[in-house]
């Protein structure tokens, strides 16, 4: 009896190893959750991409249901999820963007040329879609910072009160909207 | 030759002042703490290095924002849980103990409880002492004898 145990062990350690490496194919180590969900977006006040002394905060942002999007023109995944997210608009999904600028730095870039980021994201937009309802221009990435973002494209579902409800990491396609974002959607906007 | 030693050391001693300059701070302890926190914070976009080490956008943003809360005179834990707060506790080389990394305190310990008391029992049993009585050396005397009488016939 006991030597028959003895002889399933090893058999139990294959098993068990193998559920774990099999986990381990589907897993997504670049999938990191924001340690923000079920908290509110946090207090900012950034400046409107395309026009100037219009400002944006936190506050002006409660109300609605919304997606938060951050991307940038130098991101290729974002470009790709464009097409998708305007779509989403089309079927009256609010979609908010938060423009992540990659690597500004005065030294090696001179000073900061607005219009010519301007002139980008329209001509991006114009090509590939425009899901956005507006853009907030997070020049310091300060906001990001803040929500725990670590790359673009990454979003953020929002409801009403401002809560974090969801964050995802990577580009939203519609295999990703129905598994992820869709039951939520259907409860927030019945 | 001498010349060219001369100026190889001047570049030596430039980049060491380089490295010191590059952050400023009030005192040598705020120093100390933002090089340990650097270290001890890990990067979210390449992941298995600190944000000392990487390069990326986010790693140098984190780096700049400990440096403002470490200058704030925040302490090392306020630190660490402002960022785990915002990135979740991927951020920190040292994991909290949660019902979810339990497993990986408690595995170890296990296996080598486990293993002392597998080589224990075996020593147990080995060493239990067997009884010879006079009725087992009758008996082995008969056996000897009658194994004897079979080998001769």
């Amino acid at each position: 009896m006991n030597r028959k145990l003895m002889a399933i062990v090893p058999l139990l350690i294959f098993i068990f190893i193998c559920v774990f490496l099999y986990q381990g194919l589907f897993a997504n180590p670049r999938e990191i959750q924001t340690g923000r969900i079920g908290q509110t977006v946090p207090t900012f006040n950034l400046p409107d991409l395309m026009q100037d002394n219009k400002r944006w905060t936190d506050e002006q942002l409660k109300g609605d249901v919304y997606l938060l999007n951050v991307w940038g023109t130098w991101c290729p995944t974002c470009l790709a999820e464009l097409d998708y997210l305007t779509k989403l608009r089309e079927q009256g999904i609010k979609i908010i963007g938060l423009y992540y600028v990659q690597s500004y730095d005065a030294d090696f870039d001179g000073p900061f040329d607005m219009q010519a980021l301007r002139d980008d994201v329209s001509n991006m937009l114009a090509r590939a879609g425009d899901p956005y309802q507006f853009n907030i221009l997070d020049l310091e990435r300060s906001l990001a910072l803040d929500l725990g973002v670590s790359g673009a494209p990454e979003t953020f579902l929002v409801d009403k009160n401002g809560t974090i409800l969801l964050h995802h990491t990577g580009d939203i396609n519609p295999r990703v909207w129905r598994a992820k974002f869709a039951p939520l959607m259907q409860e927030l906007q019945p | 030759m001498r010349l060219f030693l001369l100026t190889l050391s001047l570049f030596i001693s430039l980049a060491a002042f380089a490295q010191q300059d590059r952050y400023q701070f009030d005192s040598n302890e705020q120093a100390i703490r933002f090089e340990e926190l650097t270290k001890e914070l890990r990067c979210p976009k390449c992941q298995n290095q600190n944000i000392a080490d990487s390069d990326a956008v986010v790693a140098k943003d984190l780096r700049d924002r400990v440096l403002a809360l470490v200058k704030d005179g925040k302490s090392k834990d306020e630190v660490i849980d402002y960022m785990i707060d915002r990135y979740g506790y991927f951020v920190h080389y040292d994991p909290p103990v949660t019902p979810a990394t339990l497993i990986l305190w408690v595995l170890p310990v296990l296996i080598v409880i486990i293993g002392f008391g597998f080589i224990v029992i075996r020593q147990r049993k080995a060493s239990v002492k067997q009884t010879w009585s006079d009725a087992d050396e009758v008996m082995l005397n008969k056996l000897i004898k009658q194994n004897k009488r079979q080998e001769q016939s």
